[in-house]
């Protein structure tokens, strides 16, 4: 058997003389305790010199991903014929076995052995000494670290994190620059502080106006709103500040020039870091945004690091202290970190926060992932989990805006109710009634909300010419544009009292209104208004609640527009019956509008 | 001031930090029930002298530790410390150091001493700052033996900028050889830098949880020195050992409590990785806390596969 042991010098190859040493392990530490012992046991076949610090620093680079290089394997082709060869590393073994055919073992004696051959290196490897193989390592391991700081994997990574670094220094040194501006130019004109807020309109309006005494001839409409100019220009006649030297101004002006270019530079730095994050990590900018996701990063120390935590780790990522804390005093964790800052989170109501950014961290872990360790470049994943966190959102709040509004103590149970008894009630409801997810994307939303105001434009057509049949419908109509949807179904059914010739006409406004419902609740994502979501609900529900009624009352109660027309007739009466009977303070509003 | 100087540790009551740990807090106790606070703290900063460095245990009544008042060096005398290639610096206040193994060079910005010997030769030596480095406040918390010494060859795992390592290697001198490992490439930058300098440190920037990757550079060594702050850090030191501590060998090993498990009590922890290194062919022989310089970290020092019949001798 023969051992191969690796120097900075070069390779060495040693004959195992008796084998039967490696089965008892204890004893080769002895052996090995002195040289003249430890060359009983193991000989010196032979050793390849590396003949330059380069093909040490290949060979080395080479045995750290434990790969052969050259010039091993060449050695070990010449000097290692038909024996087994004990090698350090198991997975270096396995592929010296498949390249070369040399049978390859990795063992607790082997690394025994190799102990014992490297306390007693010196001694046997004649002709190589201690003052030998300390230059050797020194070089090589010198080249090998700056080797290894050269081609540093996460180098884009670093562009981020100092990105992300500086633009937090910078919007910090832009405040206290801004508030020094206030405060010094406060002394001449104080009033200015309360009529400008923002911080660079009040840098460009001190560095236009100078002395406050030319306020009066100078014109702000580049910069301010007129109201704001106009406020401005009475506060600098009246003001009570003191008045400064030009000298004086020409400094503060200075000052306000450092703001502007600083803030300048902000945006410049903020597209830098968005381009650069679309790039690095294109599905964890779509799910938290740059600003959080460049803070995660920078947190994790690289995008890799960052792939390697689990959920649980991202959801709290910058609250350590709390977390700590927490539990050393056996109290609750923290619910986020800096995740707490991406817009899904910001969105949830308090309540919710802890679960959506549970959701979150998940997600944003998964995206990480897929950036650091994925092939594609885009962020159609990332989209896609925000499309289905915002659904989630959505529910949990919805589930919160039912419970809360009290009425319903049975709401819940209403819409399971519902589920059931939508099968038999045919295909409109079931449009309606179904989410559909695509349009919470923020790519996909724009082109629904664009088809859907195109609908909009065509319904409103339609209705314009059934508006010029009678007067009265078109003040309904203008009710149904204007009011909620609700008052205008009370409205339609009102006008059916009115005048029962249009029967078909409603008829068609029927359907109309359920598209509108329709509408309604695709709306709601692209409005983004929690609120309109439970009221969108409520009106597909009333609307079912009629139809259940219809079906109970008619038979064939479907919806279906080539009905015969008897049967539609039949429907309206029931209708009329129906409306009559429950809505009666419906009614009566609706009598004292028709009496107005 | 009548205030008994030496042995009362009665300043301790001043510093206010973690001055009531476990037994030793005791010893302060009874010392500084005379005098207002505010005196002992005056006599902390004269009456310290030569206290602490001799004895073990000794040594817990210094704080600063920066060094401050050691420029000019006119005034100052340096001894040598219990330990080999330690030094004590005696002028205002007292400072640990080691000599420069490079004359004129800083490596972190650290005060140096300049000391004119009678024949005319000038020693510089460079004050070891405790606070920043474990291995100064474990040699000034009392520990009994460090191992590293001039001429032995040390396995440094966890070196980081390379600031406890450079005076590792004022230790050893120029017959001695620090390996010294430290996996991030920003740390390391200045590793190599200081390395540069320095040519008893090979820097080698690995994992040190894969002693394999770094199997080529390393030889044999005597002493390995290690601070991961990683939960598995017994493991890592008992893997390294396997590879490349020799049989007798010894090894110092830093444990931050929190790092470990933050929360059970440090003691505990303590407790429960010395445990894991005994079975892990270590032999721990003592354990100290690095408390006025860091909170819940302790320094553990021991022997590796040290054979059967020493034991039954000891």
């Amino acid at each position: 058997m023969l051992v191969l042991f690796e120097t900075p010098a070069g390779f060495a190859l040693f004959k195992v003389l008796d084998e039967g040493k490696l089965n008892k392990v204890e004893d080769l530490n002895k052996d090995f305790s002195t040289a003249e012992t430890a060359r009983k046991v193991v000989k010196l076949k032979a050793f390849s010199k590396f003949e330059n610090t380069s093909e040490a620093l290949e060979a080395a680079t080479l045995l750290i991903d434990s790969k052969p290089s050259k010039g091993l394997r060449k050695f070990l082709r010449v000097h290692c014929d038909g024996e087994t060869l004990a090698v350090a590393d198991s997975k270096l073994g396995n592929i010296i076995k498949e390249k070369l055919k040399i049978e390859c073992v990795h063992n607790q004696p082997v690394m025994e052995l190799m102990r014992g051959v490297r306390s007693q290196l010196s001694e046997l490897i004649s002709g190589l000494g201690v003052q030998d193989l300390a230059p050797m390592s020194l070089g090589l391991s010198h080249s090998l670290s700056r080797y290894k700081l050269k081609f540093s994997a996460d180098k884009v990574d670093t562009m981020i994190i100092q990105a992300i670094g500086l633009l937090d220094d910078l919007d910090k040194e832009l405040n206290t620059y801004a508030m020094r501006v206030r405060e010094w130019y406060g002394w001449h004109f104080p009033e200015l502080t309360k009529i400008i807020q923002d911080n660079i309109l009040y840098a460009k309006t001190v560095k236009l106006m100078g002395d406050r005494v030319n306020a009066a001839q100078l014109d702000f409409s580049e910069i301010l709103a007129e109201e704001v100019e106009i406020e401005l220009k009475e506060a600098a006649m009246i003001s009570m500040g003191t008045e400064v030297s030009d000298l004086d101004l020409i400094n503060i002006k200075e000052l306000c020039d450092q703001v502007l270019s600083l803030s300048e530079y902000r945006a410049q730095l903020y597209d830098y870091l968005k381009s650069r994050m679309n790039t690095i990590a294109p599905n964890l900018t779509a799910l938290v945004g740059e600003l959080v996701g460049a803070r995660l990063i920078a947190h994790g120390g690289s995008l890799m690091n960052l792939a390697k935590q689990p959920g649980s780790t991202v959801q709290i990522l910058g609250a350590e202290k709390a977390l700590f804390r927490a539990l050393k005093t056996k109290h609750a964790t923290p619910k986020y970190g800096l995740i707490y800052h991406a817009s899904l989170i910001g969105q949830a109501a308090p309540k919710n926060k802890g679960k959506i950014s549970r959701s979150l961290a998940a997600k944003a872990a998964l995206a990480i992932r897929c950036d650091a360790l994925g092939d594609g470049q885009d962020n159609s994943m990332g989209l896609e989990n925000r499309a289905k966190l915002e659904v989630r959102l959505r529910k949990l709040e919805g589930k919160e805006l039912g419970r809360s509004a009290g009425s319903a103590k049975g709401k819940p149970k209403i819409e399971v109710y519902d589920k059931d008894r939508k099968k038999g009630a045919g295909g409109l409801i079931n449009a309606a009634k179904t989410y559909n997810p695509s349009v919470d994307s923020v790519l996909v939303q724009t082109l629904n909300a664009a088809a859907g105001n195109e609908e909009e434009k065509v319904t409103k057509k339609r209705k314009a010419e059934e508006a010029l049949a009678t007067v009265e419908d078109k003040k309904e109509k203008k009710k149904k544009e204007k009011k909620e949807k609700k008052k205008a179904d009370e409205g339609d059914n009102g006008n059916d009292h009115a005048e029962p010739e249009h029967e078909e006409k409603e008829k068609k406004k029927k359907e109309k209104k359920k598209k509108k419902a329709d509408e309604g609740e695709t709306a709601i994502p692209i409005n983004g208004d929690n609120h309109a979501e439970p009221e969108g609900e409520e009106v597909v529900t009333k609307e079912k609640k009629k139809k259940r009624k219809h079906s109970a009352e008619v038979q064939n109660g479907d919806e279906i527009v080539d009905a015969g027309e008897r049967k539609k007739k039949k429907r309206k009466h029931a209708e009329q019956e129906d409306e009559s009977e429950v809505p009666s303070k419906k009614e009566k509003k609706k009598k004292k509008k028709s009496e107005d | 001031m009548g205030f008994p100087r030496g042995r009362s540790g009665g300043f301790r009551g001043g510093r206010g930090d973690g001055g009531g740990r476990g037994g030793r807090g005791g010893r302060g106790g009874g010392g500084g029930r005379f005098g207002d606070r505010g005196s002992a703290m005056k006599v902390r900063g004269g009456g310290r002298g030569g206290r602490g460095f001799g004895g073990g245990g000794g040594g817990r009544g210094r704080g600063g530790g920066r060094g401050g008042g050691m420029r000019g060096g006119n005034k100052v005398v340096v001894e040598p410390h219990r330990h080999g290639g330690v030094f004590i610096a005696k002028g205002k206040e007292d400072a640990i150091v080691t000599k420069n193994l490079v004359p004129g060079e800083a490596v972190y910005n650290e005060k140096r001493i300049s000391i004119q010997n009678e024949d005319g030769t000038k020693v510089e030596y460079r004050v070891w700052n405790p606070f920043r480095s474990k291995l100064a406040a474990a040699i000034l918390g009392g520990v009994d033996e460090i191992w590293i010494k001039p001429g032995a060859r040390v396995l440094y795992l966890g070196a980081a900028s390379g600031t406890t390592v450079s005076h590792v290697s004022d230790i050893v001198g120029p017959t001695g050889v620090v390996y010294a490992v430290e996996f991030s490439h920003r740390s390391g930058r200045d590793l190599v830098n200081m390395a540069k300098k320095r040519t008893n440190v090979i820097p080698i920037i690995e994992d040190a949880r894969h002693p394999s990757k770094y199997r080529m550079l390393v030889g044999m060594v005597d002493v390995i020195f290690s601070d991961v702050a990683q939960p598995d850090q017994a493991r890592i030191l008992a893997l390294n050992a396997s590879y490349f501590l020799k049989a007798e060998g010894h090894f110092v090993i830093s444990i931050k409590a929190n790092c470990i498990d933050s929360t059970q009590p440090a003691e505990a922890v303590f407790q429960s990785e010395v445990n894991k290194l005994k079975q892990d062919q270590f032999r721990p022989s003592e354990q100290v806390t690095l408390e006025p310089y860091e909170r819940d970290h302790a320094c553990v020092v021991g022997g590796y596969r040290v054979a059967k019949k020493s034991k039954s001798a000891s």
